[in-house]
């Protein structure tokens, strides 16, 4: 290393650990050494568990319904609703009955709790998805990137930053009424692409940052000896993108794709709350949309999906600071 | 008239027994939806001897101003143009004065047909085709001038620019002579008829004040027929038949923004699409006017409010959401809430529109099926699931001409289908005869409205236990009228809806199930109904005198839905709407299907 290179680079980030060095100095993986902290930080532990109480939700919402002996969108708008077109049991006009927890949802009579549960599937299942996608294409292209000096660098780069331009907003809007076009004749189909379109869209809205970031970090990473040492031996580049390079960039993707899981959470339910998310299946952004009319006389109907969303939204957050702090050893709290 | 409105009116009719379309409710022992306002037929009288001026109610208070709301905007409040809901109430009943107009008789709870700048409901010639309407003396304009025979010649004339003052009512062009040719006083020169839509050289069409079809003739106008039209008395109360003085018609699509006042309110300020103010009219002459009165000071209308917002205004009833009012239809919540707190603020009525599904006859050409289908449709869960309030906002159906219409005949058909019972037995069986086991039916849902989903949702359940495979397919709030009224759309089954212009069937078959219209672009005949002997039927009624008109409408309903079970009946559309406390005189016009401004006070 020369002596500029040293001065750019500074001295070395100091190796601090929260354990008291004790005799035995067994060498421990930086991961290690996250994962340590992380088990050690009391909230993290709480929001984890929050979350893992979602997913089983998520996993197990048939048979959680079958527990309570709720169906998803079985209401039958006849025999559930009054002349006022309300519940004819359980909130807001009669006591809680354990028929329906959550109560039935006004002109419809379907059971809110079934759909609550259903809604966390939706929501999981379409968020985990995008962001498990986007997280790859950002690596993958973040790596690329930084590594190809020249026009390929010169391309993806551009390439993000056009991405960057397109207002996510006005595409999500804009595309749904395609999809109706394309498949307006076959229910089935448009409910399916509505839903793939919404991962697509989600996704590829999401991967911009993590490659501009991984990007940033090859490039200072690519100067050090040991990629210089592995380029001179020989080796393949893609072995030194994935073997050489990636390894050292787990911290800032873990840390990444823990905080746009609750993003995209966010996201998925203001689509569906402005009507372009997902159609045919129970999603907790458009029992808001039909709840707000009926707040003042049953605030129970708004209540249970906001609280889905907050609680949600809030645990993956805080897990991600957790996160980010357990792998940045510059950090305290 | 189309139903236009996005948001439409709602009510309760007597006449229909309301007890079973409250079933389901009453856990508590209670049914607070079982009573119902005993409302009127909408506007099946005339008096042509009515005279003003009109007495003002003793409780009424001199002065105010009266706020109205309401989430929607009218589309424009030119005379000729104004052929919506809301803006023909605000223009009739408050500032323009036509040939007639209705009067909301309080005893009968019905509105009655009345001279208004006519001094009667007009002399017809004894071959039907020409019509004499007198007018009144001392009929001033807001600034003093003299309305003549000749500004309501020149009125009638500018309504036949369809193409320049579009979206207005059609009937002129129909049975007027020369209809189908004059093209208004506008295009007045070739080169001006050449930039007309679809222009034809050799259909002879012509333009300019020259028009014979229409002639005043000293305080005298007088309006020469292609066809006998036994209903134009009814028509004449369109703002169409109101004086325009044509020196202040220099820019015709300029003209709405300042409409010459003729009734008791002139206007103010109007910024369309967000607010018109309307103060009092010192030249309108009470004696002259059997059907206004003069009481607030002002009018106030806000438009394109938030609707949760405006309701919980009217709803708290403080200050000045005293005086408020809407004509908007309640939300199933709000309807809930007053109807506890305040039932005096909630007003209800009907609403001269029916609303159907409507089979295309060039697809479902079996009547079994169609009849099928009437069995078929879940009535009382689609009207839930869609948020309609059954008995508030709708009503079940059975004739396709509404409660109210002169001439109606109430039958049932398919036998026993009160418009509202589901029954999959009976379908199943009228399917299997005609050997249709299994036939799909298609139709549009909007899939970004909750409420049409929900709708489809609870349909293609009701269809599939009557063995029909069902098949929705999507469209979006935005396209769904292009879509209903393709011509060439990949589905077999329409809804739609549509209001009576006056209260016969004479605004309703000619207009919507003449076989000339059939399988045309754009669905002026939504189920291309083409039968050679309903046109002839048709055809033999518009020669009737006028009195017997009616009743042959009410009786050519009942043969077409029993001879070719043409629509299904998915129930009348009905009205209630809130107001403050101090607001008086708000009643539900049954012509409009909106309160009469006309006699409205504060208290």
């Amino acid at each position: 290393m020369t002596v500029s290179e040293v001065l750019i680079q500074g001295p070395d980030d100091p190796e601090i650990s929260p354990e008291p060095r004790t005799g035995d100095v067994a060498g421990r993986s930086p991961m290690r050494i996250a994962m340590d902290r992380l088990l050690s930080d009391k909230v993290a532990m709480i929001c984890a568990g929050i979350v893992l109480l979602f997913v089983l939700i998520a996993v197990f919402a048939p048979l959680l319904c079958k527990l309570f002996g709720v169906e998803v969108r079985a209401g039958d708008p006849v025999t559930d609703t009054d002349s006022f077109n309300y519940p004819v049991i359980g909130p807001p006009n009669y006591g809680f009955t354990w028929e329906a927890p959550l109560g039935l949802e006004p002109n419809s009579g379907n059971d809110l709790l079934a759909e609550w549960f259903y809604g966390a599937r939706t929501s999981l299942l379409v968020a985990t998805i995008a962001t498990v996608v986007s997280t790859v294409v950002g690596v993958v292209l973040g790596l690329i990137a930084g590594y190809s000096r020249g026009w390929g660098d010169r391309v993806i780069t551009f390439v993000i930053d056009l991405f960057l331009t397109l207002p996510f907003l006005l595409v999500a809007i804009a595309i749904s009424p395609m999809l109706v076009e394309r498949w307006r004749e076959n229910p089935t189909m448009l409910d399916n692409a509505s839903l793939i379109a919404l991962i697509v869209i989600l996704s590829i809205f999401g991967w911009m940052g993590l490659a501009r970031l991984i990007r940033g970090e090859v490039i200072s990473l690519r100067e050090r000896e040991f990629i210089e040492a592995a380029y001179v031996l020989g080796m393949p580049t893609h072995r030194i993108l994935f073997k050489e390079l990636l390894p050292n960039l787990v911290a800032p993707i873990v840390v990444s794709f823990s905080l746009s899981l609750p993003a995209t959470i966010a996201a998925e339910a203001t689509l569906a709350y402005l009507g372009v998310g997902v159609t045919g299946r129970p999603s907790w952004g458009q029992t808001i949309l039909r709840a707000q009319s009926w707040f003042d006389e049953y605030p129970l109907y708004l209540y249970a999906p906001i609280v889905g969303i907050v609680v949600l939204v809030f645990a993956l957050n805080l897990l991600g600071d957790a996160i980010r702090d357990a792998f940045d050893p510059k950090s305290f709290r | 008239m189309q139903l236009k409105r996005t948001v439409i009116a709602a009510s309760a009719i007597a006449a229909l027994t309301l007890t079973a379309a409250c079933g389901g409710g009453g856990g508590g022992g209670e049914d607070p939806a079982g009573e119902f306002k005993a409302g009127g037929g909408a506007g099946a009288g005339k008096d042509a001897t009515a005279e003003g001026p009109l007495e003002i109610p003793s409780d009424a208070k001199k002065g105010g101003t009266i706020t109205v709301l309401s989430n929607n905007a009218p589309h424009t409040l030119d005379p000729t143009r104004t052929y919506y809901v809301d803006s023909g109430a605000i223009m009739s009943g408050l500032v323009t004065r036509s040939l007639t107009q209705y009067v909301y008789d309080q005893k009968s709870g019905d509105s009655v047909l009345v001279p208004d700048l006519a001094t009667d409901l007009g002399q017809v010639s004894e071959d039907g085709l020409t019509w004499t309407f007198e007018l009144k003396d001392g009929i001033k304009y807001e600034d003093g001038t003299e309305a003549t025979a000749e500004d309501v010649v020149y009125g009638i004339k500018r309504s036949f620019a369809i193409d320049t003052l579009t979206d207005g009512p059609t009937y002129q062009t129909t049975f007027f002579k020369d209809g189908q040719k004059y093209k208004g006083p506008f295009a007045d020169t070739d080169a001006e008829l050449k930039k007309l839509p679809d222009y034809d050289p050799s259909a002879g069409w012509y333009g300019g004040e020259d028009y014979d079809g229409v002639e005043a003739d000293g305080n005298k106008v007088i309006i020469h027929l292609a066809q006998p039209f036994p209903e134009l008395d009814y028509y004449a109360s369109f703002p169409v038949f109101s004086p325009i003085p044509k020196a202040k018609d220099k820019d015709p699509l300029a003209y709405e923004s300042h409409p010459m006042a003729t009734g008791p309110y002139k206007f103010e300020s109007y910024k369309p699409g967000a607010s018109l103010k309307l103060v009092k009219n010192d030249q309108w002459d009470p004696d002259t006017d059997p059907g206004r009165f003069q009481a607030a000071d002002a009018f106030d209308f806000k438009f394109a409010q938030d609707t949760a917002k405006l309701e919980n205004q009217i709803l708290g009833d403080k200050g000045a959401a005293q005086s408020m009012m809407t004509y908007d239809d309640v939300t199933p919540p709000t309807y809930k809430s007053i109807k506890e707190s305040a039932p005096d603020n909630l007003v209800e009525g009907t609403s001269p529109c029916t609303y159907m599904y409507r089979p295309d006859q060039t697809k479902i050409t079996e009547k079994k099926v169609r009849e099928a289908i009437s069995w078929a449709y879940p009535y009382q869960a689609a009207w839930k699931a869609s948020g309609e309030i059954v008995g508030v906002t709708i009503e079940p159906g059975t004739s396709l001409l509404p409660p109210g219409t002169a001439g109606r005949v109430e039958y049932q058909y398919p036998k026993g289908q009160d418009g509202q019972t589901t029954d999959p037995e009976k379908a199943k069986a009228l399917l299997k005869e005609a050997g249709a086991e299994g036939f799909e039916l298609k139709w549009y849902y909007q899939r970004d409205d909750e409420n049409s989903v929900a709708k489809k949702d609870q349909m293609v359940k009701g269809f599939e236990a009557a063995g029909f495979k069902a098949t929705p397919v999507a469209s979006t709030d935005e396209t769904i009228r292009d879509d209903e009224s393709n011509l060439d759309a990949p589905i077999n089954l329409r809804y739609g809806g549509w209001c009576s212009d006056w209260p016969s069937g004479g605004s309703w078959f000619p207009a919507q199930w003449i076989g000339s219209n059939a399988n045309k672009p754009g669905m002026p005949n939504p189920t291309n109904f083409k039968e050679a002997d309903a046109d002839a039927k048709q055809a033999e009624i518009l020669k009737l005198d006028a009195d017997e008109v009616p009743a042959a409408w009410g009786e050519f309903d009942k043969w077409m839905q029993e001879t070719y079970m043409v629509e299904i009946n998915a129930g009348y559309d009905a009205n209630a709407f809130i107001k403050g406390s101090l607001v008086g005189g708000v009643v539900n016009d049954p012509v409009k299907g909106m309160p009469s401004f006309s006699i409205m006070y504060l208290k």
